[in-house]
This record gives structure tokens, C-alpha cells and sequence, in this order.
């Protein structure tokens, strides 16, 4: 195959456009830095979303032929191998936004007791940033891409200072609240880039619920929507669709000198020539391009002397009980999606005073009525009894009632949980496929159990029935969708990929900036954290450009 | 880490506060994916637009089958005030169902379907599709009642439990099941979110 190397050499060249790649895009192009961006997928059509059709519109639809926009990457086109007795659920999007098209939306900091955990309990490497290093980011982050959420700020959810007002709770939601405040277990108004006040623009939210088919007013926060087009307009990003990067090329000195990538329409290979590049494929692809990078100066894998890249994988735990509070059934319907998913958020308790357990680390939960989405009558109904006109009545009086509590935990990073590649499998393009090993160990089976606890003591208090309810059964591996620590950040370079501005230990041009260089996963959604990081270390890079060290 | 002690209340609090099926009767595995496979397809709709064709005629169901098939469903989720299974056609639903699933699965399905028309006939010397409503309850009160049905009668408790969870499922995914009985308005753009505002709420 003809490899075409074209002359011009980038300042910069980025892989992926999500919430990492996109920041990343944004805060170098208005810095005057030229940018090349290279996406695995094209622009998704927002003709296609259908997040305006009900079901049976919907249906309709589907009758005449037309089809919603599928925003996952399909296994069929980019298979991934996992060992057989140990599934792992992994979620791709390849296309401009990535997964912030489609993402839940919950935006939580970091906090000192996050970010101060490994140093407290000693389980593998601390980050090497404080809260103080983080939160100006926070605080810019939250302004830019809009944050709904309430004034209620602890130890483990600071800097409210910049939200917007929180869509107000459900009546389930009202009552769950209340029953964790008679246990005193804390909840506060969740916290997510809905934006429900006009921003930049962009209107506020309308509470149509189904912000997971994309946002038809881009009135949640969505890279593609909120950055790329903000980098556009400077003239100073070049934007390159369905180039499916596979490894960043070196030169003698084991620096970066550029990328291939293939061109995903005509299988065709292509090179990109730059001086610096930024890594913003998510966790999981990241990762695989990295280690498919070997030389003779990275024969590990680019910039992994340390042999600390794919191992790590920390991927929350999560759970999904569903029930119903008596109290509810009877009640009016009503327009409950919101803004779809939870309006109440249970931070972390654990490490208060009397509520310590035999495990490391901790979990939080969201919690919902799930009138939020179309589904809910089907889950759970048949396990009325009987039928006929008086199991329809019940049916019916039940609607309102039903609940959603959505536990998510810290999983710990272990040196076997990995990713790695596979010489001998093969994509379409040629280039190794990804293996991962992913498993649970005690820890995180401990923490379960106290999920489990919590969510029945909360239930109880409440009044309400769980229904078809398996104490302890975690959701399949990968569920989450919050990959981390396979390309870690910290101050031993022995024992970590990354500088704490993202910057490779061993490769000063290349910088990782998604959910990958996170040393722990703690149990908050990362999104927020991974925009926050991504816009220090590109202030940082474009520092370093300006003086002439990169 | 609680005592042995703590965990058996635990255990005994946790009988009173979950319903489902953990509970009663353990169902064969089919039971279970059929019921999941149905509820996979009402979320996408894809049974929906195969049902809503002009001209419709069952492709996994004989006509007979298709009969008994709306008479049960019918009769497990009625037209009261608003129009019950037959009108969403809800049978259309549990035959495109089928034909989405292995021929082992189907022939479970019909054989308990052959199971329950048999014992119609036996009951009330008539089968199912001519069977009237209070006949067919006759027959299906004692299928319904899980755990006191005799255990001869275990293909035909499996059986109901998967009409009724797929008639379910059906019906809910309808315009009519979530429009009309539920009462969803449809509203897609509200200027504000109002939530709770039961003062016996706050």
C-alpha cells in the first residue's frame, strides 16, 4: 500500500473529539494554536434524532422505513476480545462528540477527599494534583458548559458557586429524600449538564427526558455542539472525519513525530505529521493506540518503560434496583421526564463518623421516579397477580409509583485488570485488536454488600417494595461507562505514565488527556473532571509552545 | 460485618420488602427469555411496525393459534373504559415476538398454548377462542394462582406467566396502552419543570 505522506507538519495534532479531545480542540485553537483533529466517525445528523417521538410516533416511523441515528460503534465493524468466562460490556462511539452525545449528563467534582485517597489508605499511587489545583478549572468548566444543581455543598461535593437551579423532584423523589433525611443519609439535588437557563446561546432545556438519543436543541452539554464549532470559527482547526488513528509514529529520539490513521470509508492508509499530540480517544482507545505504537525506543508500547499502560483498568461498579412507594399508587400521571434520570443525588457517606465498613474507598447513588422513560410500565408490572380488568387498574395505579435507585462505586485499580493488544487479531485495517481483562475483587464485593444495605434500609424507611431485586447482583462489567487509570497520571515516573499535566513521563510531545490518566476511578461520573484536566493540560501545552519547548 | 444474628433479621426484613420473582414458583429458563425478548423488542418497537401492517396474517401462529392467542390476551388485559389488548393487537406483537426467537423457544410457547386449549376443552368442552370470558377465567384462575396450582398443571402455570408478562409488555408499548390508559400527554417541550407540588409530599 502507497503511503502518502503529506508535508505539512501540525503544532498540534489531536485524536478524538469528545469531551477530552474537544476541550482539548477548543482551548488550543483560541490560543491561536493550529490544530489538526483527527475522528473516527463523521458529524451525526441531528435530521435523525428522535428524542421528539414517542413510541408510538416512533412506530409509525419505523413502518415508513426511516431509521434514528445510531450513535454506537457496532462490534461487527471493531470487535474487542475479552478472556470467555469474563464479559466486559464496552460502549464506543466513534463520531464527532463521542460519547457526550449520548452521556448521562451527571457532573460531580472531584474533592480532597477524592483526589487524597490513595495517600490516606496507601492502595497504589496518589494523584499527584490537589482540589486547589483542579477547582479554577471546575469553576470555568462548569460556567462554560452549563451545570444545573443545588447549593447544598460537603466535604465530598464542593464549589456549587457557578450552577444553575436544579429541575425540581419528583414526587417519588420527594419521598425517597425524605426518608434518607430520617436515616441521615445525606442527598442533594444531582448535579448534570442539563442546562436549565440559557447559555452561550443555547436554549434552555425543554424536560423532554431523552437527552440518551442525542439532544435535538443541544441544551445539554455535547462537544460537538459546545467546542468543535467554537474551534471552527477561529480558522484554526482542521477538522479530519472518519480517520481511525491506529499509532503515533516516532522518530530516532522515541518522539512523537506523527500519527496513521485510516481512512474508515476507503479502508485507505493516511499519515499526519505534527509536533506535539494530544490523546483524546477515551480510555479504552487510547490505550490500544498507545500500545499498538511500539519502537525500538517503545518497545512496550509508546512511552511504557514503566509497564504501567493497559493495567489499571478501574471501571465503577453499578447496580439498578427498581421498586415502587405505595404511597404514590393512585396519583395523578404526570410529565415526569425531566431531564430524564435523577434529580437526587446520594453522595458518599461512608467515611462519616459511625458508618465506616471493612472496605476501601466508597459509593454514592442516583436516584429517580421512573416516569422519566417509556419503559417503565413494562418492568415489573407482571409481577401483579392475576389479570383481566383488575390487574389493568393496578397496572395503572402503580404508574406513578415506581423507582429507580442507581448505585455507582469505586472499583480499585489492580495491576490484572488490563488492557492489552492481540498480534495475532487483526481489525479490517490491520492494526492488533483490544483484549481486556476485567474483574472485581473482594473490596469491591464488600462495597456491594453495603450498597445493597443502603438501598434497603432507604427503601424501608420509605415504605416502599423492591421488585424482582437480587441483593448483590452488579450490573455486567463495563456497564458504567467510566473507564479509567490504563494510562495513569503521577509523580513517580516508575510507577505512572503521566506528568500532572498529562504530559508522557517519557515522551515530552504526547499528552493524554481522557478518562485514562485518572490513577483512581472514585465513584463520581467523570466527564466534568476529564473537561477540567483537559483544559489545565492544554493550558499548560500551549504554555509550553509559547516558549518554545514543544 | 454484622453478626449471624444481623444478617437473618436482614434476611427477614428483606422477605417483606421485595416482591418478584425470586419468589414462588421457579420457572423454566424459557419462561424468562421469552419475556425478555419481548420486552427488548416493545422498547425498539420492532414488533409494533411488523403488527401494524395493512394486511397482517401470523407468521409463526396457525389461525387457530392466533385466535386463542387474542382471546387470552384479551382477557388478561380487557377493554374497560379504554380499549384493551385486541384493539392494540397485541397478538400481532406476541407473533412477531416469535418468530425473533429460536425454534426450540417457539415450540415451548405452542405447546403450552396446545396445553392450555386442550384443558379448555376438557373444562369447558369448548377451546379457547370459543370459550366465553367467565369460561376462560374459570380455566385460568387456578394457572394464575402460582403457588397453590397442582404441580400436573406446571406447563400450563409456565405458560400463563409468559402470555401474561408478553401481553404486558405488548400492551404498554402501545399508543393505546400508554396514551390512552396510562394518560402519557405526549408533551415533548415543557417551558418549565413543575415536579413534585403534593404539599403531603414535601
Amino acid at each position: 500500500m502507497q503511503v502518502i505522506t503529506p508535508p505539512k507538519v501540525y503544532p498540534v495534532i489531536i485524536i478524538g473529539s469528545g469531551a477530552s479531545g474537544g476541550m482539548a480542540a477548543w482551548n488550543l485553537t483560541r490560543q491561536g494554536i493550529d490544530v489538526v483533529l483527527l475522528d473516527a466517525g463523521d458529524k451525526f445528523d441531528r435530521a435523525k434524532y428522535w428524542t421528539h417521538v414517542p413510541p408510538w410516533e416512533t412506530q409509525a416511523r419505523l413502518a415508513r422505513g426511516e431509521k434514528p441515528e445510531t450513535f454506537f460503534l457496532d462490534t461487527k465493524e471493531q470487535p474487542y476480545l475479552t478472556p470467555n468466562d469474563r464479559p466486559f460490556a464496552l460502549t464506543r462511539v466513534w463520531g464527532h462528540g463521542g460519547k457526550t452525545n449520548v452521556w448521562g449528563r451527571v457532573s460531580l467534582r472531584l474533592s480532597e477527599l477524592d483526589l487524597k485517597a490513595a495517600d490516606r489508605d496507601g492502595w497504589e499511587i496518589p494523584w499527584p494534583i490537589a482540589y486547589k489545583d483542579i477547582a479554577p478549572y471546575y469553576d470555568q468548566v462548569e460556567q462554560l458548559i452549563g451545570v444545573n444543581g443545588g447549593t447544598d455543598d460537603s466535604d465530598v461535593l464542593p464549589g456549587s458557586k457557578y450552577l444553575q437551579p436544579p429541575p425540581a423532584p419528583r414526587c417519588g423523589e420527594r419521598l425517597l429524600q425524605k426518608a434518607m433525611g430520617k436515616l441521615n443519609i445525606p442527598v442533594v439535588a444531582g448535579r448534570r449538564a442539563n442546562m436549565t437557563r440559557p447559555t452561550r446561546g443555547f436554549p434552555a432545556c425543554h424536560y423532554c427526558g431523552n437527552c440518551g438519543n442525542g439532544c435535538d436543541t443541544a441544551s445539554f452539554f455535547c462537544s460537538a455542539d459546545h467546542l468543535l464549532p467554537f474551534a471552527l470559527q477561529t480558522g484554526k482547526l482542521e477538522l479530519r472525519s472518519n480517520a481511525v488513528a491506529a499509532r503515533i509514529l516516532t522518530d530516532e529520539n522515541g518522539l512523537a513525530t506523527g500519527v496513521q490513521y485510516f481512512d474508515r470509508r476507503t479502508g485507505s492508509e493516511q499519515q499526519v505529521r505534527g509536533k506535539v499530540v494530544v490523546l483524546g480517544a477515551s480510555c479504552v482507545d487510547s490505550t490500544r493506540i498507545l500500545l499498538n505504537s511500539k519502537s525500538s525506543r517503545h518497545p512496550n508500547g509508546l512511552g511504557n518503560g514503566s509497564d504501567v499502560i493497559g493495567r489499571y483498568l478501574c471501571e465503577q461498579i453499578r447496580l439498578n434496583a427498581r421498586g415502587y412507594l405505595p404511597a404514590l399508587e393512585g396519583t395523578a400521571t404526570r410529565n415526569d421526564r425531566g431531564i430524564g434520570g435523577e434529580h437526587i443525588y446520594m453522595p458518599r457517606f461512608n467515611h462519616r463518623p459511625g458508618r465506616g465498613r471493612d472496605y476501601l474507598r466508597g459509593f454514592g447513588a442516583q436516584f429517580w421516579n421512573t416516569w422519566s422513560n417509556w419503559n417503565g410500565p413494562q418492568e415489573g408490572s407482571d409481577q401483579i397477580p392475576g389479570f383481566g380488568a383488575s390487574l389493568k387498574r393496578q397496572i395503572k395505579r402503580r404508574h406513578p409509583a415506581w423507582f429507580e435507585i442507581h448505585p455507582f462505586g469505586e472499583a480499585l485499580p489492580y495491576a490484572h485488570n488490563r488492557i492489552t493488544v492481540d498480534p495475532k487479531r487483526v481489525d479490517k485495517y490491520g492494526v492488533p485488536l483490544l483484549h481486556i481483562d476485567y474483574r472485581i475483587g473482594e473490596n469491591e464485593r464488600k462495597m456491594t454488600e453495603h450498597m445493597a444495605d443502603t438501598i434497603e434500609e432507604i427503601v424501608k424507611a420509605a415504605g416502599g417494595v423492591l421488585v424482582n431485586y437480587k441483593r448483590g447482583n452488579l450490573d455486567a462489567m463495563g456497564s458504567a461507562i467510566h473507564e479509567h487509570g490504563t494510562c495513569r497520571m503521577g509523580a513517580d515516573p516508575k510507577r505512572s505514565a503521566l506528568t500532572a499535566f498529562n504530559q508522557m513521563h517519557e515522551v515530552k510531545n504526547v499528552f493524554v488527556v481522557d478518562g485514562s490518566a485518572f490513577p483512581t476511578a472514585t465513584e463520581k461520573n467523570p466527564t466534568l473532571t476529564i473537561l477540567s484536566l483537559s483544559w489545565r493540560a492544554t493550558d499548560y501545552l500551549a504554555q509550553e509552545i509559547k516558549r518554545g519547548n514543544l | 460485618m454484622g453478626t449471624s444474628e444481623t444478617n437473618l433479621n436482614r434476611r427477614r426484613a428483606l422477605t417483606q420488602l421485595v416482591a418478584g420473582s425470586v419468589g414462588l414458583v421457579s420457572m423454566p429458563l424459557w419462561v424468562e427469555s421469552l419475556c425478555a425478548r419481548a420486552r427488548a423488542e416493545g422498547h425498539t418497537h420492532a414488533a409494533q411496525v411488523a403488527a401494524s401492517a395493512a394486511t397482517w396474517s401470523p407468521s409463526v401462529l396457525t389461525p387457530h393459534q392466533d385466535e386463542a392467542v387474542i382471546a387470552l390476551t384479551e382477557l388478561i388485559m380487557p377493554a374497560t373504559e379504554t380499549p384493551g389488548a385486541k384493539a392494540a393487537l397485541v397478538n400481532r406483537f406476541v407473533d412477531h415476538v416469535l418468530s425473533t426467537v429460536d425454534a426450540k423457544t417457539r415450540d415451548e410457547f405452542v405447546r403450552g398454548l396446545t396445553w392450555l386449549d386442550d384443558r379448555c376443552r376438557a373444562r369447558v368442552g369448548k377451546d379457547i377462542a370459543g370459550a366465553s370470558a367467565a369460561e376462560l377465567t374459570t380455566v385460568l384462575t387456578p394457572l394464575a394462582a402460582e403457588g397453590t396450582a397442582p404441580t400436573a398443571d406446571a406447563p400450563g402455570v409456565a405458560f400463563f406467566r409468559v402470555i401474561k408478562s408478553m401481553t404486558i409488555t405488548g400492551y404498554y408499548t402501545s399508543e393505546i396502552g400508554l396514551r390512552q390508559e396510562l394518560g402519557d400527554d405526549g408533551r415533548m417541550m415543557l417551558g418549565t419543570f413543575e415536579g413534585c407540588t403534593h404539599p403531603e409530599h414535601q
